[in-house]
């Protein structure tokens, strides 16, 4: 029987411990909160896959147990009447939910520092981003505050956060895990998705929470995940395929020193490795940065002050004013960016120029990876940032500069396949990510080999 | 792609966003700057798109279901009278000229 008070308990103390140092990971936790769960389930002899495991949640997941913020201050101490169905699996589980991490605003940027309630620190190395849109959830699994925890993918928020803070991240297939509770951001690109310690500890998370959804009509309709097998010794038999457009010329030397040392170990393993070609990944930014802020200037239009949001109408007659003063204040840089950007490529005279044909692209993009597929490769390995985690502030004053540190990770979720991020290597004593893409529904296919290669090299290694 | 400082406000007003001078001033060099980038698939040559991969978009068959609601809306309403949501009154409507009839 799992000592879940024990658990609890030792959790409570590592948290406090982390947020202790300023990792600010979390925006909400509770140590009470924690053993009230723990003695439900105790009284429940609940024996579940995850029984015991402590998980956060990226706080734009919705639970009833904390407040709902997304990182913004026009939710500011919302809570939500229900939970998401990955946070009720969770418990369903067997998991204590230790609280909600932070994130970038409505999960837009990659660093974690858009967060209206201040940025967190990378915990290995507080001078430098932990990544993100995820970067909360990243943070409390890399300092070991938690065993696991919850983030969420539009454009690469899991895969380079993960990379950056040197765990392991997985984006399922588009419809693996329901979105219910889920806040939206890009509707026709957002996913749950797993943080762990190690690949199967990822893939476990992953495996709970997995699963058609009634209350989710975007779910595929297929039974859950299993939960991962050992580690397989060999490769043999497995085509690898290299996108030559992910390691180009002028690459960081540290990234690709970690991606040789990669490709290496999988011949050595047995793995056939194969040159390929997806030719529309130039194309993947541009339309990422088209695609995403409209659908998100449309499912920003519900913060006004009546229907969520903290309302600013002081002194204001007419109802359109209050609108425009509320969203004004209450949105911070980068969503009002992505906000006025979104509302332009899909406003009259510029919706073909630029949404019309960034979809597409989108079309082409996907077409790249199933073709590649079609002809017998298992899986893409690409490094998954091209840089290690870059210093605080350092992207802020360039919007530009800040999504292409995303340039690796966005094509996946533009064509909806499923892709993992695991630790490769170090440089200078940052982490580096190796990334494992699969085909459509392939998780179990990149769980396998990124369990193989997890077990053959170090991946707290100086890679050069 | 230069956008000028009042296509931003239109689009900021279109967004019922309250944008200051400032902050237009930095929206204006931002977009632009990004605009260019994403001008890019201009080039994008037209036809033969995508692989129609029909396994991603298999669609389930269309059934009316009621809501499944978690608890019903009396549980979680700050305020519900005859089975309708209360909200705080709002000021006097404005019936400026991009209003719908």
């Amino acid at each position: 029987m799992t000592d879940f008070r024990a658990a609890a308990s030792a959790a409570a103390e590592r948290i406090a411990a982390c947020e202790a140092k300023g990792t600010h990971a979390f925006l909400a936790w509770s140590g009470e909160i924690m053993l009230e769960q723990a003695r439900a389930l105790e009284a429940a002899r609940a024996d579940g896959p995850l029984a015991g495991e402590v998980v956060a949640v990226k706080d734009v997941i919705a639970d009833r147990w904390f407040p709902t913020t997304c990182g913004s201050r026009i939710l500011e101490g919302y809570r939500s009447p229900f939970e998401a169905t990955a946070v009720r699996r969770l418990r369903e589980a067997g998991a204590l939910v230790a609280g909600k991490t932070n994130c970038d605003e409505f999960a837009m940027g990659s660093s974690t520092e858009y967060s209206a309630y201040g940025p967190t620190l990378n915990p290995v190395d507080p001078a430098r981003v932990p990544g993100g849109s995820s970067g909360g959830s990243a943070a409390a699994v890399a300092s070991g505050a938690v065993d696991m925890a919850l983030g969420t993918e539009t454009g690469g928020s899991v895969r380079q956060p993960a990379a950056f803070c040197g765990i392991v991240g997985i984006k399922p297939t588009y419809g693996r895990v329901s979105r219910y509770g889920l806040v939206a951001f890009g509707s026709s690109l957002d996913q749950i998705g797993a943080f762990g310690k190690d690949v199967r500890s990822a893939a476990r998370l992953l495996a709970a929470i997995s699963g058609r959804d009634d209350r989710d009509s975007t779910t595929l309709d297929r039974v859950p995940l299993s939960e991962p097998g050992p580690a397989p010794t060999s490769l043999a038999g497995t085509v690898i395929g290299v996108p030559r457009e992910y390691l180009p010329e002028g690459l960081h030397a540290g990234v690709r020193a970690a991606c040789d040392r990669v490709l290496k170990k999988l011949k050595e393993l047995g793995a056939e490795i194969r040159d390929v070609s997806l030719p529309h990944t130039k194309y993947a930014i541009p339309t990422y940065y088209i695609v995403a802020p409209a659908e998100a200037s449309s499912n920003l239009a519900r913060y006004d002050g009546v229907r969520y949001g903290q309302r600013e109408d002081g002194g204001l007659a007419d109802v359109r004013a209050m609108y425009r003063k509320t969203r004004g204040a209450g949105f911070g840089t980068e969503v009002r960016r992505r906000i006025v950007l979104g509302t332009y490529v899909l406003s009259a005279g510029y919706y073909e120029a630029y949404y019309g044909r960034a979809q597409r692209a989108r079309e082409r993009i996907r077409g790249d990876y199933a073709k590649v597929f079609a002809g017998g490769v298992h899986a893409l390995f690409t490094p998954t940032a091209p840089t290690p985690a870059f210093r605080l502030g350092e992207n802020l004053a360039d919007p530009l500069q800040m999504y292409l540190s995303d340039i690796f990770v966005c094509t996946a979720n533009l064509a909806w396949v499923p892709a993992l991020s695991l630790p490769i290597g170090r440089d200078q004593g940052l982490p580096l990510g190796g990334q494992l893409i699969g085909a459509m529904e392939g998780e179990s296919t990149i769980v396998r080999i990124a369990q193989a290669l997890e077990a053959a090299i170090d991946k707290t290694a100086e890679v050069r | 792609m230069s956008v000028t400082r009042a296509e931003i406000q239109r689009i900021a007003a279109l967004a019922e966003l309250h944008v200051d001078d400032a902050t237009a001033e930095r929206l204006e060099a931002e977009l632009s700057r990004i605009l260019d980038y994403v001008a890019q698939l201009q080039e994008l040559p037209e036809g033969g798109d995508g692989d129609g991969d029909t396994r991603a978009v298999r669609l389930r068959r269309d059934e009316v279901a009621p809501d499944r609601l978690e608890a019903p809306p009396a549980d979680f309403a700050p305020a519900l009278k005859q089975g309708l949501f209360l909200v705080p009154r709002l000021g006097e409507l404005d019936r400026g000229e991009d209003e719908s009839p």
